[in-house]
């Protein structure tokens, strides 16, 4: 049984942030089932929207997103649970 | 001035007067620019072994390492020493060379993505797109080294930034504010007080965060004041006062018999600074079984990463050390304890004429001018310095821990003699690991740098040997190294005298003619291929179930 989980993420303006963002989730063994990403209204940066599935807790992946230089504000939003599919 | 001269400009506004590096075609205005400037370069053979040498540098002065390298292979070949820096929390700072923006992307001369590689191996990087941007992001990449958990930043600026006219803007003086305290955790340090209060066999398991955190005299008097026994990691080698009895020494696949037995039966694990890595904790589902764990870091990612802590505390451990300094009732333990280290004593009564490696890095320990930096290579001649000799500062010993990296100790002596000149700088190097950077000789010949050079010569991939004697069925696959170049003459081409011997009759007139000998100097010492580092925690088991000797079948 997985859990999964949305995360919104405010960055800084740099397409790099994202790449970070995905790599981190990669190498901490987080499966990534949805991205989405838009600029914020003032133009200050990205607003990106993480959907997560993961059998581990989901704070290992906060943890460490909260740790880039490039992240401003992460949020994470109530779990859901969804059965994996063979 | 140019962004070149700007770049200089923010090396001296930092209070940087050693850097390593490498020049090339995309790095050129800003090597340029250092030509004749008080910023003293240190040219390496190898970016690698640059970047090295800045982290050796870094781990003995506490200060930041600063290295340079162009674009292309010149940067790739900096991600190896950079994953290293990352590994081991050193600070470090990279700048990197890149093509002129208009050519990027275009896949040009020696054009290779920096930022794009640079994501895994450092604390963080930067692309420079403005010379506008290229002052403060350089101050904000010798912030983000130091802050906090320290790490490698990289820093990529093209040749158009380097080459652009920039208006230099001294730093902003930032007007005095009042800061608060860091607000004190009271809800945890008071459960932190009870647990150790109550314990009956507590432990102290202190990491590189204690000496990183500038918190060795409080740890000190946090160990006197509790009277808890305590062990340390590879990093931390060093950090417990020599004059306290109930330290371990280090814990691990390799660590002491009596820290590990200790460890497993504590019922209080204390962990300042460290990370529960995988080599410290053996089975992780059996480390410590019966303990209940305290866990402070700077680190939020490392709280409850793989032990689940009890009690946790993010914050500094300065602050954080004295208000937990109760005492304890566990004179029952400390006598356990010291009695372990009695019944697990290291031997030297090594039998024939061979020298054993143990005991001549017990007698180079003994020999050695105090406050010497002993920077070490991996395998196992590395795990023998770790267990035989003896270090009054974390500073002292400069081991590639988390990476594990071959090739770290030649170079990184380098930037440890540069940082501390009046200091003696060791290498302990073993023929396999001596080879992966042994080009540095020459920068020890260019700058007259007295670094002795002990190499430890078995012929062999040592450590690997010994995993495929006892794991792969003696299968020796590819660990041959018979074919060794003559060291000694390897030396001698570089200018640096050197003495080969075998015998341990030897040793002692041997290290002490490598000590008198004013300048750099090179000891090779033949060992038996045959000797293997003990004790060992086999791949999968709790650390209480150490291998102290081949297995009869093997030995016989």
């Amino acid at each position: 049984m997985s859990t999964q989980h949305t995360l919104t993420i405010q960055t800084g303006f740099e397409v790099v942030a994202v790449e970070r963002l995905l790599q981190v989730t990669r190498y901490r063994g987080f499966q990534l089932c949805g991205l989405e990403m838009k600029p914020m209204a003032d133009m200050s940066g990205l607003l990106v929207t993480l959907n997560i599935l993961s059998d581990k807790p989901i704070s290992l992946l906060t943890a460490q997103l909260n740790k880039l230089y490039d992240v401003q504000h992460l949020e994470l939003h109530a779990p859901a649970t969804a059965a994996l599919r063979a | 001035m140019t962004g070149a001269e700007l770049v200089i400009k923010l090396l001296t506004e930092h209070g940087v007067e050693s850097i390593f590096g490498y020049p090339g075609g995309a790095i050129m205005p800003i090597y340029d620019a250092l030509y004749q400037s008080p910023v003293k370069h240190y040219l390496c053979r190898h970016e690698q072994g640059g970047a090295f040498s800045a982290i050796g540098f870094a781990r003995a002065s506490g200060k930041t390492g600063v290295c340079m390298a162009t674009s292309g292979p010149g940067a790739t070949n900096l991600i190896t020493s950079l994953a290293d820096a990352l590994l081991d929390s050193v600070p470090v700072v990279a700048i990197t060379g890149q093509v002129s923006q208009a050519v990027a992307g275009t896949d040009a001369f020696q054009e290779v993505d920096v930022l794009g590689l640079s994501l895994t191996v450092t604390k963080h990087s930067f692309l420079v797109k403005n010379v506008n941007d290229l002052a403060d992001t350089l101050r904000q990449a010798f912030e983000l080294a130091q802050s906090g958990r320290p790490g490698p930043v990289l820093v990529d600026i093209p040749k158009d930034v380097q080459l652009a006219q920039v208006e230099y803007v001294a730093p902003r003086t930032l007007s005095a504010v009042e800061t608060s305290a860091a607000v004190m955790p009271q809800q945890q340090l008071q459960l932190a007080r009870g647990l150790i209060a109550s314990a009956k066999k507590p432990i102290a398991y202190i990491g590189g965060g204690v000496h990183m955190a500038g918190a060795l005299t409080q740890l000190n008097e946090f160990l006197k004041t509790t009277g808890m026994p305590s062990v340390t990691t590879l990093k931390a080698m060093g950090s417990v006062d020599k004059t306290n009895p109930y330290y371990l020494s280090m814990l691990g696949m390799h660590g002491t018999q009596a820290a590990n037995l200790a460890v497993q039966q504590t019922d209080l694990l204390v962990c300042l600074g460290a990370r529960f890595d995988d080599r410290v904790t053996g089975n992780l589902q059996k480390f410590a079984p019966e303990a209940k764990v305290i866990h402070i870091d700077i680190d939020p990612a490392e709280l409850n990463k793989l032990r689940r802590a009890d009690c946790a505390m993010l914050g500094d451990l300065r602050a954080l050390l004295p208000q937990m300094a109760v005492k304890t009732q566990c004179q029952d333990w400390q006598q356990h304890c010291l009695n372990l280290k009695l019944q697990h004593g290291w031997r030297y009564d090594h039998p024939g004429e061979r020298i054993y490696a143990p005991l001549l890095l017990k007698q180079l320990s003994e020999r050695m001018p105090d406050n010497s930096v002993v920077s070490c290579d991996v395998g196992q001649h590395q795990m023998w310095v770790a267990q035989h000799m003896s270090f009054n500062t974390p500073r002292n010993h400069l081991s590639s821990g988390g990476l594990g990296t071959m090739g770290f100790g030649l170079p990184a002596a380098i930037g440890a003699k540069i940082s501390r000149p009046n200091d003696t700088s060791i290498v302990v190097s073993g023929d396999g690991s001596f080879m992966m950077n042994v080009q540095e000789l020459a920068t020890i010949k260019r700058f007259r740098l007295p670094v002795k050079i002990v190499v430890i010569d078995n012929q062999r991939l040592g450590m690997v040997k010994q995993w495929q004697q006892l794991f792969f069925n003696g299968r020796y696959s590819e660990t041959d190294l018979s074919d060794n170049p003559d060291f000694v003459s390897l030396a001698a081409a570089f200018a640096i005298p050197g003495h080969s011997i075998s015998r341990k009759d030897e040793v002692t007139d041997a290290l002490d003619a490598m000590f008198t000998w004013p300048g750099p100097y090179l000891l090779h010492v033949r060992i038996d291929e045959t000797d293997n580092v003990w004790p060992l925690v086999p791949p999968g088991a709790a650390n209480h179930d150490m291998m102290t000797d081949l297995p009869y079948s093997e030995a016989t």
